[in-house]
């Protein structure tokens, strides 16, 4: 029972972690709370059920599944990271020096924006994931994983791995790092910090991408308003992990998957989104700078 | 090879820079003095593309800079070692020495490297430790060491004497001089102004945002309102 919670704590985590970690890299950077960043997602979610259902029609899905499942996720990578970059650009990028506000209320703005575009384009009602994956699974130490569930926690987990690489061992990489913590600096050696920006958009937009990929076709159904509670439950995960700190994302996802697994079993699943809530107030109460952050960060 | 003409700069509505005239000659050391808030800070941070001047040209062998940003400025070989020393907390040693080779992509990364290690050693025996937990001196040396990763043929040096131990400020000045008989022009900015103008082929002399005097190293250094304000004679 408890490793089952595990399991499914897991599954969820991993996705939470991949959003928490776009939150907490534009905060690394900016200083900004992208609060459209769970638009990202839920776009990702769409342009997966748009994209399959397009070769669901043309017919490859029936052919070779998992040619149309890959086509599909690097199409929505590609277009949700087209929309990260267009966001910063457009609802950012001019409010680069304006008070710390305003680029918060654009945020806001462009979460509005993204919701009733969705709303609009595609219905108000609940899309339905075109392709169904079922029960299928395995045994695990007694306990029932679905290929699906594995392939989360897999998918997650490699994706967390690779972005770790890429911080700490590509020039690229270290040229983020340096940019967070000294954007003035980052540009006197050189680093072209617009274009860092950017790629830190675009990063985060594709993780998020993914997440919308995988809850789509782990819960089969979707709406426009499913990015609203997805992001403050991965900005839970980034506060709690401590912001700013992308390995502090991917504990703190984690973290809250698993309380939110194991409290929906033991507690109630009643409640199940409240628990987030909880997190979140007690970690700004306890411990603001999260379980990895540094007590008040230096800021040059 | 530099060369500010009636550069103005603010800040919101402080006027901080007020039409300064400075001329940098290729292979020279040129120097900056002046009292706190004289504004040599902002003329730093203005040739580097940090500030935009409100009026005034700035042009770098001839070349205007107007409306490059501040990597470009470092891709045409100007290289600051900003006030505070600016090293990146969070990053190793010789991470942050790689990140001062950003622009120049490689370029003769191990020569400058070499060069580097043998000019601190220090750097070398800490280079997996993090920027933030050298002590002043031993950042300072990694600043410097940072900006000449990216072959400058400009560098500017924002008083890199500054809290450190006599002994330590005589190694600084040794290695400032070290660096520009290598072929770097240097445009130094100093409290220190004894030891910067002895060092100087030129010097400037700044107050409240304009250039108040100026002349050779020797010529300041023997001046009365030099000696007076300046040089605590
Ligand atoms: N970010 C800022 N905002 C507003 N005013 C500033 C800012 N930075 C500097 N100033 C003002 O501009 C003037 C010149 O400052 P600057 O830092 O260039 O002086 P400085 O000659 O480098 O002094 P110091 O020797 O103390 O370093 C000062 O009056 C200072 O108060
Ligand atoms: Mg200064």
């Amino acid at each position: 029972m408890l490793l089952q919670q595990l399991i499914n704590g897991l599954t969820l985590g991993g996705v939470y972690a991949i959003i928490a970690i776009g939150y907490t890299m534009v905060y690394g950077i900016l200083e900004l709370i992208n609060f459209a960043h769970g638009e990202i997602y839920m776009l990702g979610a769409y342009l997966a059920i748009i994209f399959l259902g397009l070769f669901t029609a043309m017919g490859l899905t029936a052919t070779s599944l998992p040619l149309a499942l890959i086509l599909t996720a690097i199409l929505t990578i590609i277009f949700c990271s087209a929309y990260g970059f267009t966001m910063e650009k457009v609802a950012y990028k001019p409010l680069r020096n304006a008070p710390r506000l305003s680029p918060l209320i654009s945020a806001i703005g462009v979460s509005i924006f993204l919701q009733n575009y969705v709303m609009l384009t595609q219905g108000a009602t609940d899309k339905v994931f075109p392709q169904r994956f079922g029960e299928a699974g395995f045994q695990f130490m007694n306990v029932n994983v679905t290929y699906l569930q594995a392939m989360i926690i897999l998918v997650s987990g490699l994706l967390m791995f690779f972005l770790h690489l890429f911080i700490h061992k590509t020039r690229m990489g270290k040229a983020m790092r340096a940019t967070a913590q000294d954007k003035t600096m980052a540009a006197l050696v050189g680093i072209n910090v617009d274009s860092i920006i950017s790629v830190t958009f675009i990063i985060g937009a594709g993780l998020a991408a993914v997440a919308g990929i995988m809850v789509a076709s782990y819960y089969g159904l979707v709406n426009y308003f499913i990015g609203y509670i997805a992001g403050i439950k991965a900005f839970t995960a980034a506060v709690l992990g401590g912001i700013g700190n992308i390995p502090g994302a991917m504990l703190g996802g984690i973290i809250l998957g698993l309380v939110e697994s194991t409290g929906a079993a033991y507690i109630s699943s009643e409640y199940k989104d409240a628990y987030a809530f909880i997190i979140l107030i007690v970690i700004l109460l306890i411990k603001p700078s999260g379980i990895l952050g540094k007590t008040t960060e230096e800021k040059v | 090879m530099l060369k500010l003409t009636s550069v103005h700069t603010s800040y919101d509505h402080i006027k901080a820079l007020k039409g300064i005239d400075i001329e940098v000659d290729k292979g020279e050391i040129a120097c900056l003095i002046g009292s706190n808030g004289a504004g040599k800070t902002t003329t730093l941070l203005t040739i580097s593309g940090i500030l935009k001047p409100d009026s005034g040209e700035i042009t770098f062998e001839g070349e205007p800079l107007k409306n490059i940003s501040p990597h470009n400025i470092v891709n045409k070989g100007i290289c600051q070692v900003p006030e505070g020393r600016r090293v990146f907390p969070r990053l190793t040693v010789l991470e942050n020495i790689e990140m001062g080779a950003f622009g120049a992509k490689g370029k003769n990364f191990h020569r400058n490297l070499e060069k580097i290690f043998l000019l601190f050693p220090i750097l070398k025996e800490r280079k997996n430790q993090m920027g933030g937990t050298l002590s002043g001196g031993e950042q300072q040396m990694l600043a410097i060491g940072r900006a000449l990763m990216a072959n400058p043929k400009l560098l500017l040096l924002d008083e890199p004497s500054l809290g450190l131990a006599p002994i330590m400020v005589s190694k600084i000045f040794k290695t400032i001089k070290e660096i520009n008989e290598e072929g770097v022009t240097i445009l130094l900015v100093e409290q220190n102004a004894k030891a910067a103008l002895r060092l100087s082929h030129c010097g400037y002399v700044l107050e409240n945002g304009t250039i108040k005097l100026h002349g050779s190293g020797e010529e300041l250094l023997h001046n009365e309102d030099v000696k007076k304000a300046y040089l605590g004679e």
